[in-house]
C-alpha cells in the first residue's frame, strides 16, 4: 500500500508541475546497478525541494529538463537502493549514476499509522521485514508462516507437526495471553484475515478429547507464499498500538505483489521435489528373553509362538519404516503477470501446490489465483483493488493423541512388536490387531480426515487527494475487504476396522461445514503540513470490524457398509452448532513530526470498544509515543566509520479480546431419554469483563558502519500484561465451576540483536550475512486467584504451574514435593532460553546465488509422551538395552530416579536445524538473447532443501511440536506426532 | 480548482455514506446459541419449567460413568482396565504407594464426576425450585411436586460428594456461587441431607394425588406418580438412614417406600440411555470385543463367589479372549466382563427393590431382630439359587452374610456400594490387594478447587 502510494503520489505531483517554467536545461544520462553494472528500471530522479522529474525507462535512460539556469541538486532514488543526491548544472548535459544495493534497507518504507508510512531508517520501533526474497527465494515452503523461521528477531515459531497443510504457532515477543494462543493479528492488503485453526472433528472420533488436539492447520496455510511482496512484523505494542484490540501478540502485515508501469512480463516457475522424513527414531528388536520379561506370564507362550513363526520366515516388520519413511513427490507450479501502463497497473498470479504428505494417503493441495489492479481514476484519485481465490484439500491422517479407538498411528505403532505382521491380506482383509484396539494399516489405507477449504480476499483501497499545496497536502483514504471462508471437513472411520466392529455402531463419520465471514473497513484523513523545518504528518479515521462464523457438525454411527452419508447411519447425531457475531469500532489519532530526517517522534492514540466486552459502549484508550534521533544526520557527525546511528525508545498500549460468550450465562441443551433439558451451564458470565491490555516499553539503537555496508540492530523492552482472562475457579460445590475474570498480569522481558552485513563485495564474489539473536523471559507478576496447576495430562504426567513469581510455561509434575507452589517438582520450562539464526547469501561469479539458513533454539523443555507410549508398549529403540546393568532393562527404568514420576517425560527440546540451503543459477542475458532472442528474457534453475538438517539430543521425531495446537503455555507436549518431512526441490524459472 | 471541487464532492459523498451508517454503532448481540439462567428465574411458563425438570434429570444421571468406573475400582468389585491410559490402573489401584491428592487422577482439580458433577445436579435442583416458586403461570400444588422432586434428587446427589470425601465433610450451603458456606462434619451432613429428603416428602404429600405434573423420562416409568415419588424419597431415605445408623429409621422408611417382599427385585427408578443426541449406556460394552479399555470383573468376585449363584451366571459374562493390560510393570488379566446390560441404550436402575430388601435385613440384624433379618437374607440368597442361611445368627455373622451378599446383589451398581460398606463397618483391610498390588484408599481429599476457593476469600 505504502510504497503504491509513494510512488503513485510522484507521478501525480509530475503532472501538476508541467508548464511552470520558461527558461530550462536539460540533463540525460542512465542509472545502474553500481555493482553488476545493470540498468535499473523505473529509478526515479526528482529535482530536491519541489514535486519534478523523470523516471527512466526499460534500458535505464532518463531525461530531465531543469527550470532556470541554476545549479540544482537531484534527488535519485530507486527500491531496495541507497538513494543519492547529486549537483547537477547548466554545464552537465550527460549524468550517468551509479545506485548501491541497500543490504540493510534503510530506505525501505515501513508502515507505521493505519495510513501512514515512514522510511525504515527514520523507524522508532523494531519492525522487522521479511522482502519476498527471504522469504520465498531460498527454497519453497508450503505455507506463509512456516518459511518467517530464523527470519525475524523476537519470533518464536512452532510447528506444531509434520502433517501437510501447515499448522504453526507464532510467538512473538512471548505471550500476551493465558487463554488465548498468544498469535498475532494478520492483515493481508488490509484486509483481517482469519487465522483462526478450524475444528476438524478428529479428535472426537478418535476419542482424543476436545478441538485443541484435532492438529488442525491455521488458515493462514491458504496464502500462497509466492504472491507476497513483502511481510512486516509489528512485535509488540509499541509499534502495533496503532491497531488497538487484537493487537496485544503483535501484527503481521502482508502486502501482495502489484503491477508496475512498464513492459508485461510473464514469469513461469516450475518446482519438483520430494520429501522424506526428517528423522526417524528406530523401534527395537525382540528376542526370546525380551518376551519374557515384557509380557505376563499368561501372554508369553503366544508371543513366543508368534516371534518363532516370524523367524523361521524372517518376516519382521520396522513398522516405523513402514508408515513413516516414504517419499512424498512435490509440485509448485507459479505463473505471474505484471504489467501495466501510466493509469493502470495489474499483477496476475496463479500458483498451484500439489505436496503429497511422508504418510500414505495425506497431502495438501492449493490453487490460488490473484488478480491486483491499480488504477488512477482521475489525477487525484487512485483506486486499488485485490482480489484473491484459494481453494485448499488438505488431508492430515490420524495421528496424535487417541482414546480407545486406535485412531492414531503412532499412538498404535508403540505397542506393536516387529514380530507380528498388521499388513493387508491376500484377500483384501487385515489382521487383528492383538496388540492395541485398531490396525494402523487399515487406518491408513481406508480412514479418511480431509478439509476442503474455499476461500477468497478481497480489499480495495482508494485514495484521494483533497489538497495539494507546495509544502502540504490533505488526502483521504478509505479502504476495506473481506474474507470469506468455507471449511468442508470429514473425519471417516469405515465400518470393517477393527475397534468399529467391536463398537456398538460401526462405522463413524463426523462432517463439519464452517463459515466464517470478516470484513473491516477504514476512513482516514492525512495531512501533512511543514512547521518551519519540521514536517509534520497527522492521521485521524476510524475502523469498523465484523466477524461472523457459523459451524455445524454432525455425526453419523452405525454405517451402512462402504457409505458415508449421514442418513445411511443408525445413529444421526448433531455434534456441534455454534454461531458467532462480533463487532469492533475504533477511532484513531495519530501525530508524526519529523525535524529533517535528525529527530522523528510520534504520539497517537487509538479508542477501540467490542461487542465482546462487558460493556460494549465502553471505549479503551490506547496511547503510543516513540522517538528516534538519527546522530549521524546532524551536521556535528562526521564518522566515516559509523554511517548511522539511531537511538531509539517506543511505548505503546494494546488489548487482547475477551472470548466469545464470556458474558453469558446460558442454559445448555442436553437430552435424555428423548427428551431436552435445559441445564445451567457451569460457567456463569461476567458482565463486567475488559479486554486483556498490555503496555510495552521498547528502547534500542540502530547502527550502520562503513556507510551502512554493516548494521547492527539491538533492542530491549519489557511488556506488561494486566487483566490477562482467566477463568477464575468457584467452589465447584456451588455447582458452577468458573467465571471468567481479569486478574492476572505477566511480563515478558527481552532482547533482541541484530547483526548484519556486505562482508565482501567484489565484482564476482559478493558475500552478505546476518545473525540474528533473540531471548525472552517471562514471569506471572500477579495470579489474583489461588495458584493452581492446569494442562498437559496431569502431574503424573508433566502439567504447567500458574503462580506468582513464576513463568506460567513452568512444568511441574511428580514426586510431590510440598516445599515448592502446587506441591510439585519444577522440571522444566517450555519457553526456550534463546534463538539464534544465522543467514549467509553468495553471490559468485554472475549467475550463481547459494544461500542457507541455521536456526538454534537453546533451551525450551518438551513433555515428551510419545515416548511413554513407546516405553509402555517396549518398542522404544534401545528399551530392551540395561545401561546400569542392574537387570531391569531401560524401558522400565528411565532416570531420574525412583523411575516412576513425570520427571521421565520432561526433555530439553535444543535444536540446531539448517532451515533452508539453495543453490541457484541464473542464465546470463547474452546467452539467454543467444538461445531464444528477445522472447525470454530471464531463466534460472536452481535446487534447494528446507529442513535440511536437524541436531539434537531429544528423544522424539522433531523437538518442534505441539499435540494441542497453538496454545500459549501448553505447546510442548508431544504424543505420537507426524514426522516432520525433510524436502528437496529442484526449481526452474522463466520470464518471458 | 475543477479538480478540487471534484475531488472534495467525492469526499463529502463518501462522507455521506459513512454516517448514513454509522461505523460506530453496534447491534445488540444476544446469546445465538443458548437461552440465558435470567429468562427463567423470574416469571418462567410451564415450558420453561418442563425442560428445566428433563434438565434436573440428565444432571442427575451424569455422575454414573465416574462413579461407577471408579468406586467400584477401590472397592474392587471390578478393573477399569484401559490399555490407552494406564493411569487407570496405576492411580486408581493405588499401585506403588499412590495415594490420593487434591487433583487426583479421573477427579481432576474439581473431583470431577464424585464432587463436581453431583453438585451441578444440586445446582439445577435449586435453579429449578426458584424458578417455581417465583412463577405465576403454575398452580400452587403443581409448585410443591416440583419442589418435592427437587429436593428428593438433591438428598440423592448430596450424598455422593459426603461418601467421596466421608471424614472430611462436605458443604451443605451452596446456594450462592460467590458465598459458599463452611464444611460440614459428615455426620452432621447426613443429618441435614435426611431434613431435605422429609421436606421433599412432605412437599409431595401436599400437592395432591395423581401423575406428576410434569413429564419425566422413561427411567421413571411405574414411578412417575405422586404416590410412586414418594416412594422413591423414601427409598433413598433408607438408604441414608442406614449411613447415619438410623436403625429404626432404615425400617420406618422402607415401608414408606416401593419395597415389595415378593416382588420384581430389580424394580426401581432408572437413568434412561439412548441413541445421539441422548448418551449411550456407559457399562455397556460389546460382548468379547476386541478392545482395549473394558471393565473386567476383578477376580476377587470370582474366588470368592458361591457355586451356583445365579448372581454370577447372570451378571458376568466369560469372554472368549482375557484382556490383558499391563502397566508400571504389572500385568492384569481381565477373564469376564459385565453382562447385565442387553444393549447399549438398556437403562440403569439407581435403587432397586433388592437393596432395600437388603437394608432391611441390615437394620435388623443391627437391632439384633435375627429372625427378620434371616427372612429378609432369604429371600436374596432363594433368588439367587444358592438356598436358605444356615449359618450363625449372632449380630457379626449376620452382618458378615449382609455384606457379603450385597457384594453380589448390588456388585457394580453406580454407587460403590462395597467401598462405602466395608468403609462403615471398619473392614477395608478386608478388600484384597494381592491381584494388584496396590492399596485400599479410605477417602479423598477435598477437591483443590475448593481448597483454592478458601484460599482465594481468606478464609
Amino acid at each position: 500500500m505504502s510504497k503504491i502510494y509513494k510512488f503513485l503520489t510522484t507521478v501525480a505531483f509530475m503532472w501538476l508541475s508541467v508548464g511552470w517554467a520558461w527558461a530550462q536545461y536539460t540533463v540525460s544520462g542512465s542509472v545502474s546497478d553500481e555493482r553488476t553494472g545493470e540498468p535499473l528500471i523505473g529509478a526515479s530522479i526528482i529535482l530536491k525541494g519541489t514535486t519534478s522529474g523523470a523516471i527512466t525507462d526499460l534500458d535505464g535512460n532518463y531525461t530531465l529538463n531543469l527550470p532556470g539556469t541554476d545549479q540544482r541538486e537531484l534527488v535519485v532514488s530507486s527500491i531496495g537502493y541507497l538513494s543519492q543526491t547529486i549537483s547537477v548544472s547548466a554545464s552537465m548535459s550527460t549524468l550517468n549514476i551509479q545506485l548501491k544495493q541497500d543490504a540493510t534497507n534503510l530506505e525501505e518504507v515501513v508502515i507505521t499509522g493505519l495510513a501512514s508510512s515512514v522510511k525504515r531508517s527514520n523507524l522508532a520501533n523494531a519492525v522487522s521485514t521479511v522482502s519476498a526474497k527471504e522469504l520465498t527465494g531460498t527454497t519453497t515452503i508450503q505455507t506463509t508462516d512456516g518459511a518467517l523461521y530464523g527470519k525475524v528477531a523476537g519470533a518464536t515459531i512452532r510447528s506444531n507437526g509434520g502433517a501437510p497443510g501447515g499448522g504453526i504457532s507464532i510467538q512473538l515477543r512471548g505471550i500476551s495471553s493465558l487463554q488465548g494462543a498468544s498469535q498475532p493479528l494478520i492483515i493481508v492488503d488490509g484486509v483481517y484475515i482469519n487465522n483462526a485453526s478450524q475444528r476438524t472433528g478428529r479428535a472426537t472420533v478418535s476419542g482424543a478429547g476436545a478441538a485443541s488436539q484435532d492438529d488442525g492447520a491455521n488458515r493462514l496455510a491458504d496464502i500462497n507464499p509466492a504472491d507476497i511482496e513483502n511481510i512486516e512484523v509489528l512485535k509488540g505494542p509499541s509499534a502495533a498500538a496503532i491497531y488497538g484490540t487484537r493487537a496485544n501478540a503483535g501484527v503481521i502485515i502482508i502486502t501482495t505483489k502489484r503491477g508496475v508501469e512498464g513492459r508485461t512480463t510473464v514469469s513461469v516457475s516450475q518446482d519438483v521435489g520430494f520429501a522424506e522424513p526428517l528423522r526417524l527414531l528406530g523401534v527395537d528388536n525382540w528376542s526370546e528373553d525380551k518376551i519374557n520379561v515384557f509380557f505376563p506370564e499368561a501372554r508369553r507362550s503366544a508371543e513366543l509362538e508368534r516371534f518363532r513363526s516370524a523367524e523361521a520366515t524372517g518376516n519382521f516388520i520396522d513398522y516405523e519404516d513402514y508408515f513413516y519413511n516414504n517419499s512424498a513427490l512435490l509440485l509448485n507450479t507459479r505463473i505471474n503477470i505484471s504489467g501495466g501502463s501510466e493509469k493502470t497497473k495489474f499483477f496476475v498470479s496463479g500458483g498451484i501446490t500439489s505436496e503429497d504428505g511422508t504418510i500414505k494417503n495425506t497431502g495438501f493441495d492449493r490453487y490460488s489465483i490473484r488478480a491486483n489492479i491499480d488504477h488512477k481514476i482521475s489525477n487525484n484519485i487512485r483506486l486499488g483493488v485485490s482480489s484473491n481465490y484459494v481453494r485448499s484439500n488438505t488431508e492430515r491422517g490420524f495421528t496424535g493423541n487417541q482414546n480407545n479407538s486406535g485412531a492414531s498411528i503412532g499412538y498404535s505403532l508403540a505397542y506393536v512388536p516387529n514380530y507380528y505382521d498388521l499388513r493387508r491380506n491376500e484377500d483384501g482383509t487385515y489382521p487383528l490387531n492383538p496388540y492395541f484396539s485398531e490396525n494402523p494399516v487399515s487406518v491408513t489405507d481406508n480412514a479418511e480426515n480431509s478439509s476442503e477449504v474455499n476461500r477468497f480476499i478481497q480489499a480495495f483501497t482508494l485514495d484521494i487527494d483533497l489538497l495539494k499545496r507546495p509544502n502540504s497536502f490533505l488526502k483521504a483514504q478509505v479502504s476495506g475487504g473481506l474474507d470469506f471462508l468455507q471449511n468442508s471437513s470429514q473425519v471417516y472411520l469405515p465400518e470393517f476396522l477393527q475397534f468399529q466392529k467391536g463398537s456398538a455402531n460401526p462405522g463413524d463419520v463426523l462432517v463439519g461445514k464452517q463459515e466464517s465471514f470478516n470484513t473491516n473497513f477504514q476512513a482516514a484523513l492525512v495531512y501533512n503540513w511543514n512547521l518551519g523545518s519540521v514536517n509534520m504528518n497527522s492521521q485521524a479515521g476510524l475502523v469498523r470490524l465484523d466477524f461472523d462464523n457459523s459451524s455445524l457438525f454432525n455425526r453419523g454411527r452405525g454405517l451402512v457398509p462402504g457409505q458415508r452419508n449421514l442418513q445411511q447411519a443408525n445413529v444421526q447425531e448433531i455434534n456441534q452448532q455454534f454461531v458467532s457475531k462480533i463487532q469492533e469500532a475504533g477511532i484513531f489519532l495519530q501525530q508524526e513530526a519529523n525535524w529533517e530526517d535528525k529527530i522523528i517522534g510520534t504520539l497517537g492514540i487509538r479508542w477501540d470498544k467490542s461487542t465482546l466486552n462487558g460493556d460494549p459502549d465502553n471505549f479503551y484508550a490506547f496511547p503510543r509515543a516513540s522517538m528516534a534521533i538519527n546522530l549521524t544526520n546532524f551536521d556535528f557527525w562526521n564518522s566515516s566509520v559509523v554511517s548511522q546511528l539511531k537511538p531509539r525508545i517506543a511505548y505503546g498500549e494494546t488489548a487482547g479480546p475477551v472470548g466469545f460468550g464470556q458474558t453469558f450465562t446460558p442454559l445448555g441443551g442436553t437430552n435424555i431419554g428423548g427428551l431436552l433439558g435445559s441445564t445451567v451451564a457451569t460457567s456463569i458470565g461476567n458482565t463486567a469483563i475488559q479486554p486483556e491490555t498490555a503496555t510495552e516499553l521498547e528502547f534500542g539503537v540502530d547502527a550502520g558502519f562503513f556507510n551502512n555496508r554493516i548494521s547492527l540492530e539491538a533492542t530491549y523492552y519489557i511488556k506488561n500484561t494486566q487483566n490477562n482472562l482467566q477463568n477464575l475457579t468457584l467452589a465447584p460445590s456451588t455447582g458452577v465451576n468458573s467465571i471468567a475474570s481479569n486478574e492476572a498480569e505477566l511480563q515478558n522481558k527481552g532482547l533482541e540483536l541484530g547483526l548484519s552485513g556486505t562482508i565482501v563485495e567484489k565484482s564476482n564474489f559478493r558475500w552478505f550475512s546476518r545473525i540474528l539473536y533473540w531471548q525472552n523471559d517471562i514471569e506471572m507478576t500477579k495470579l489474583g486467584i489461588p495458584l493452581y496447576i492446569a494442562g498437559g495430562f496431569g502431574s503424573g504426567l508433566g502439567t504447567f504451574l500458574y503462580a506468582e513469581g513464576y513463568s506460567p510455561t513452568t512444568i511441574v509434575g511428580t514426586p510431590a514435593d510440598p516445599a515448592n507452589p502446587g506441591g510439585f517438582t519444577i522440571l522444566g520450562d517450555a519457553q526456550p532460553d534463546f534463538n539464534l539464526s544465522f543467514t549467509n547469501s553468495f553471490n559468485i561469479y554472475k549467475g550463481i546465488e547459494f544461500s542457507f539458513l541455521v536456526d538454534w533454539r537453546q533451551g525450551g523443555d518438551n513433555i515428551n509422551l510419545t515416548s511413554f507410549l513407546s516405553d509402555s508398549g517396549g518398542t522404544t529403540n534401545g528399551w530392551f538395552g540395561d545401561d546400569n546393568g542392574d537387570g531391569i532393562p531401560n524401558g522400565r527404568q528411565r532416570d531420574p530416579a525412583p523411575y516412576n514420576n513425570a520427571g521421565r517425560w520432561v526433555q530439553d527440546a535444543t535444536f540446531v536445524k539448517v532451515r533452508e540451503i539453495g543453490l541457484y543459477y541464473t542464465v546470463p542475458k547474452t546467452t539467454i538473447s543467444q538461445w531464444f532472442g528477445n522472447s525470454v528474457q530471464n531463466v534460472r534453475v536452481g535446487s534447494s532443501v528446507n529442513n535440511a538438517f536437524l541436531f539434537t539430543k531429544y528423544d522424539g521425531y522433531d523437538p518442534e511440536t505441539s499435540t494441542f495446537g497453538a496454545q500459549s503455555i501448553a505447546n510442548n507436549v508431544d504424543i505420537a506426532p507426524y514426522p516432520t518431512p525433510r524436502r528437496i526441490f529442484f526449481h526452474l524459472t522463466i520470464d518471458f | 480548482m475543477k479538480n478540487i471541487a471534484k475531488n472534495i464532492g467525492f469526499a463529502l459523498l463518501t462522507a455521506g455514506l459513512l454516517f448514513s451508517c454509522n461505523p460506530l454503532d453496534f447491534d445488540e448481540i444476544q446469546d445465538p446459541n443458548n437461552p440465558s439462567v435470567a429468562s427463567v428465574t423470574n416469571n418462567a411458563s410451564p415450558e420453561q419449567i418442563q425442560f428445566l425438570i428433563t434438565g434436573l434429570e440428565s444432571r442427575h444421571r451424569s455422575y454414573v460413568t465416574n462413579i461407577s468406573q471408579s468406586w467400584n475400582t477401590f472397592g474392587r468389585e471390578v478393573w477399569y482396565l484401559n490399555a490407552s491410559d494406564p493411569r487407570f490402573q496405576t492411580d486408581w489401584l493405588g499401585q506403588n504407594g499412590r495415594i490420593p491428592d487434591n487433583s487426583y487422577f479421573g477427579f481432576g482439580s474439581t473431583g470431577g464426576g464424585s464432587w463436581a458433577i453431583p453438585y451441578q445436579a444440586i445446582k439445577q435442583a435449586d435453579v429449578l425450585k426458584q424458578s417455581s416458586e417465583n412463577t405465576q403461570t403454575i398452580t400452587a400444588t403443581q409448585k410443591s411436586a416440583v419442589i418435592g422432586f427437587a429436593k428428593t434428587i438433591q438428598g440423592y446427589q448430596f450424598m455422593i460428594p459426603a461418601n467421596f470425601v466421608y471424614q472430611n465433610g462436605i458443604r451443605m450451603d451452596v446456594a450462592d456461587p460467590l458465598n459458599p458456606g463452611p464444611f460440614v462434619p459428615y455426620a452432621q451432613a447426613l443429618d441435614q441431607i435426611k431434613t431435605i429428603l422429609d421436606e421433599g416428602f412432605q412437599a409431595l404429600e401436599s400437592s395432591g394425588t395423581g401423575n406428576f405434573p410434569f413429564k419425566l423420562s422413561s427411567g421413571f416409568n411405574g414411578f412417575n406418580t405422586i404416590a410412586s415419588l414418594q416412594q422413591v424419597n423414601r427409598a433413598i431415605t433408607a438408604r441414608l438412614n442406614a449411613y447415619r445408623k438410623d436403625w429404626p429409621g432404615v425400617l420406618t422408611a422402607l415401608n414408606g417406600s416401593f419395597m415389595n417382599l415378593t416382588g420384581d427385585l430389580s424394580r426401581g427408578p432408572a437413568h434412561p440411555y439412548g441413541a445421539a443426541p441422548d448418551i449411550f449406556n456407559p457399562l455397556f460394552y460389546v460382548p468379547n470385543a476386541a478392545i482395549n479399555t473394558l471393565i473386567v470383573v476383578h477376580p476377587s468376585v470370582l474366588d470368592d463367589a458361591t457355586p451356583g449363584d445365579l448372581r454370577v451366571a447372570n451378571k458376568f459374562l466369560k469372554r472368549t479372549n482375557p484382556l490383558t493390560v499391563t502397566s508400571d510393570g504389572r500385568p492384569l488379566v481381565g477373564t469376564h466382563q459385565d453382562a447385565r446390560w442387553v444393549n447399549n441404550t438398556a437403562p440403569i436402575t439407581f435403587i432397586k427393590n433388592e437393596e432395600l430388601i437388603l437394608l432391611k435385613a441390615e437394620a435388623h440384624a443391627n437391632l439384633d431382630q435375627a429372625g427378620d433379618a434371616v427372612t429378609a437374607i432369604n429371600i436374596i440368597r432363594t433368588a439367587a439359587g444358592i438356598g436358605v442361611y444356615t449359618g450363625a445368627t449372632t449380630q457379626a455373622a449376620l452382618i458378615n452374610e449382609i455384606l457379603y451378599q450385597r457384594r453380589y446383589s448390588l456388585w457394580a451398581e453406580p454407587w460403590g456400594h462395597r467401598w462405602i460398606d466395608a468403609r462403615r463397618y471398619d473392614r477395608l483391610n478386608q478388600i484384597p490387594t494381592s491381584y494388584d498390588g496396590g492399596t485400599i484408599f479410605t477417602q479423598f481429599p477435598h477437591p483443590q478447587a475448593e481448597l483454592n476457593w478458601d484460599d482465594y476469600v481468606g478464609n
